[in-house]
């Protein structure tokens, strides 16, 4: 089955059969997804997360939005799991009534600790605004930036190893690489906001690459994807949230934040011409939740109603303190690269090797037999790739 | 209730130890769609610092707000009565004017009629007897509480807002004693604010007197630990737990 | 270009709550006082929020007397009245001397505090109303829904023709009425939450 990507993405190529490189890049990799990641290796994961959190106030760590992955998330890893996570909700200004509302229902059903982290408003004003006169693509890189920043920061304080995060290949595994940038990149939110923005940044939590080195590597705690680990269906996932807690849908992917709706459904469409739906379809489709002709469907509407569009816009601008000429014009101004600011990028991929390879070493150098397994697994690998075995 | 201080809403105990709970803006909104009976926006700043209301945040807070408004903060005159309500808020909560010597509860309630005017009356227990105080519990009104509840009767007013000072923020309970003291005092609405726990304790303070109650930290943090989420409850919880019980 | 609804600024009530509401459910809404863009209005809205005789005084110092006439009573525009607002359009009021615009027959009186002397002036608060005959106005809503109230004087019982609602604060008493084109209501639809909102998208339908 093809996805809804189309010409208008960046970096889109077919193949003779009209198969987009995605798609082929999805079906070449799903094997290796799905061998990584079978039900022994949860229990292993589940046993390692338990044990590291013996003695202690929390095993694990979940960032709860009030969307229906996080939310999930917390049922999944409480219910099913059997864990006992410290649950953090972000507040970035922009919360939904909807949001809090889910997040209530489900703290209050699950039993669940709750600490919110309020981001400082009028410095994320700056921040937001900076964004959006720079005319860079991904606006949401100071949220999520802040938000990996206070979980590890959380995780630390509470002597957790372990967060668990609701993203997911079932419906998130298809994304052109230009519709998004790298969130841990501080030195481009940094560039950005010294060239736009007004104020100083005083409690603004960092996330860069150094810091990430740090709790990752140094530190040791790890980002786990559970819901990678089963066969999760979003719309099963939601129904199932309505029955067991009164959870109630946001009418669109992370539209838990009224900015995150506006961004996505609004922003994106207008000014860059990208309408993220393709690759969230795209997704469902691959991962079989959705058929292609129901996506295309989908896609002729307006990502959500004009009428909450009209009054998003009012709002948002009246929030941001911009006037009706200030937000034309930066809508109509020409999309800039991220990559025309400066940039942790070419450092990111280099640093992260090497503390990897780094780890590994420190890992299997206590652990000869365990090394002479890897060092068999790897030449394997070596000589099936040359086709020296089959 | 929510209290502002600068252009960020704050929550405090005792009226001391501000804790930012976020953008006013966004919170007023949730709570609107939320369907709220009332707001109640104080600016706990305003009368200490002598600074007017800030009128371009109250006319964007006013604007997500499709539920009933009171603003308190600094409004010392007609011209400023005027401007706020003319912002979108319903009523105007006065404390420390209402020790000054001026006409401006006569004059407002001819002119925007008494059920615009709330008297705020802020109230701790020292020595053993509840004294008002003003200026964000800094200055304590030298008349005993009965006198300055006597006053308030000869003066056009709408509603008295009376909050505890001892029971602020500390989620242990409304003072009943207060509530009782004060309501059976009163010939108009009286709102109790100060230290509610769960939604149980409105039924004790409208027991006690009360014709409304008023709520900030149940309203804005959740669990133990006291993380920072608007709630509210359900109309139909509201009406199980409390309306049935009267 | 006109706007779809002109609310009339008495110089005392809170305006910018009827013009966000009027805008949230899709309508252009504009403020004045000018007797003549109210002569040509497509649709108006009196608001009110004061005492009685001082808004009377507004009227008249405005000159907009003979054009609220001309408007409603010739041109059959339709307008609703929103608290004081719908207590100008009565004969007379307890609350003072002036005579009101006299489109109804009813009074506006005090509450009976001497009867009912529990009962606390202002009545403020959430009521619900029961509705007493069909009106576009209450198109999908039910019997027992909610609107806040903010209030010291209410509509007098005298014509029940014209009486759409009523609630009880004590004793039960109109807090709606119409006939034709005119509209009055003595609760807030600009801060009844979704109830209020709905109200007031039906009044843009009229």
């Amino acid at each position: 089955m093809n996805c809804v990507l189309d010409k208008s993405v960046s970096g889109i190529s077919f193949d003779g059969f009209g198969v987009c490189n995605y798609c082929n890049n999805y079906k070449k990799n799903l094997p290796q997804m799905s061998n990584l990641h079978s039900s022994d290796d949860l229990d292993k994961l589940v046993s390692d997360i338990k044990e590291a959190g013996k003695g202690k106030d929390y095993d694990c760590l979940i960032g709860l939005s009030g969307g229906v992955d996080s939310s999930y998330l917390a049922y999944f890893a409480v219910g099913k799991l059997g864990l006992r996570p410290l649950t953090v909700h972000f507040d970035n200004g922009w919360n939904s009534s909807l949001a809090t509302e889910n997040v209530n229902k489900l703290v209050t059903s699950l039993k669940l600790e709750l600490r919110t982290y309020v981001i400082d408003w009028e410095e994320f004003r700056d921040i937001q605004l900076a964004y959006l006169k720079a005319s860079v693509v991904d606006i949401e890189v100071p949220t999520d930036h802040f938000i990996m920043a206070v979980m590890h920061k959380y995780a630390h304080e509470n002597k957790i190893k372990y967060i668990l995060n609701g993203c997911n290949t079932s419906s998130e595994s298809i994304m052109p690489k230009e519709w998004n940038f790298v969130k841990e990149d501080l030195a481009n939110l940094i560039d950005i906001h010294q060239k736009f923005g007004e104020r100083k940044l005083k409690r603004f939590p960092n996330f860069g690459l150094k810091q990430r080195l740090y709790f990752q590597y140094i530190l040791g705690i790890k980002q786990i994807y559970p819901l990678n680990y089963i066969p999760y269906h979003i719309e099963e996932a939601k129904a199932f949230l309505a029955k067991e807690f009164g959870w109630q849908d946001h009418g669109g992917k992370h539209y838990e934040s009224v900015w995150t709706r506006f961004y996505q459904g609004y922003i994106l469409p207008k000014k860059f011409k990208i309408d993220k739906r393709k690759a969230h379809y795209s997704s469902l489709i691959l991962s079989g939740q959705m058929d292609r002709k129901t996506a295309l469907e989908l896609l002729k509407e307006e990502p959500y109603p004009v009428k909450i569009q009209n009054q998003d816009v009012e709002y948002i601008t009246r929030k941001l303190g911009l006037s009706e000429e200030s937000f034309e014009k930066i809508m109509k101004s020409e999309p800039v690269s991220h990559l025309k600011f400066k940039t942790e990028y070419p450092h990111i991929e280099c640093w992260t090797k090497v503390f990897q390879i780094a780890e590994e070493f420190i890992f299997y150098f206590f652990r000869p037999l365990k090394a002479l397994g890897y060092i068999k697994y790897k030449v394997g690998s070596i000589l099936k790739y040359f086709k020296i075995v089959s | 209730m929510l209290l502002l201080k600068g252009n960020g809403l704050y929550k405090t105990r005792k009226f001391k130890k501000p804790i930012y709970i976020g953008d006013p803006i966004n919170a007023v909104k949730i709570f609107s769609e939320k369907e709220v009976d009332e707001i109640a926006l104080l600016d706990i700043d305003a009368s200490l610092k002598k600074t007017i209301p800030n009128y371009q945040l109250i006319e964007d807070i006013a604007s997500e707000c499709f539920v009933p408004l009171t603003y308190g903060g600094g409004v010392s005159s007609i011209e400023q009565f005027k401007t706020v309500l003319s912002l979108g808020v319903e009523k105007i909560a006065i404390n420390s004017a209402l020790f000054l010597d001026n006409n401006l509860v006569e004059e407002s309630a001819s002119i925007f009629g008494k059920q615009s005017i709330v008297a705020s009356i802020d109230v701790r227990k020292r020595f053993w007897t509840y004294s008002a105080y003003t200026h964000g519990g800094k200055v304590r009104v030298k008349m005993s509480l009965s006198q300055v509840l006597d006053n308030l009767k000869s003066k056009q007013i709408g509603e008295i807002l009376l909050n505890s000072i001892d029971n602020d923020g500390t989620m242990e309970g409304y003072d009943l004693d207060l509530i009782e003291k004060v309501s059976s005092n009163a010939t108009v609405p009286v709102t109790a604010c100060g230290g509610c726990s769960d939604i149980n304790n409105f039924r004790d303070a409208l027991k006690h007197g009360a014709s409304a109650v008023a709520a900030g930290s149940l309203f804005v943090f959740k669990g133990s630990r006291n993380a920072v989420l608007i709630n509210y409850p359900s109309q139909s919880m509201l009406n199980e737990s409390v309306f049935s019980t009267l | 270009m006109y706007p779809d609804v002109t609310i009339v600024d008495l110089g005392c009530s809170n305006l910018r709550s009827i013009q966000k509401i009027l805008n949230r459910v899709g309508s252009s809404a504009f403020v004045t006082s000018d007797p003549q863009e109210i002569s040509t209005a497509k649709k108006l809205v009196l608001p009110g929020v004061g005492s009685f005789d001082h808004a009377v005084k507004q009227l008249k110092q405005n000159h907009l007397l003979d054009s609220l006439n001309y408007s409603v009573l010739k041109r059959k525009v339709p307008i609703l009245g929103i608290c004081l607002g719908a207590q100008l359009m009565s004969q007379l009021s307890d609350e003072g001397s002036e005579s009101g615009l006299g489109w109804f027959d009813f009074k506006t009186i005090s509450f009976q505090t001497n009867t009912f002397n529990t009962l606390k002036v202002p009545h403020m608060g959430w009521q619900e109303i029961q509705i007493k005959r069909k009106s576009n106005l209450f198109n999908n809503t039910q019997d027992g829904t909610r609107f806040y109230f903010l209030h010291s004087f209410h509509f007098s019982n005298d014509k029940l023709d014209d009486i759409t609602a009523t609630t009880n604060y004590g004793y039960n008493f109109p807090v709606a009425f119409e006939r034709d084109n005119i509209f009055g209501v003595q609760f807030h639809p600009e801060k009844s939450g979704r109830n209020g909102i709905r109200f007031m998208e039906n009044f843009t339908k009229i």
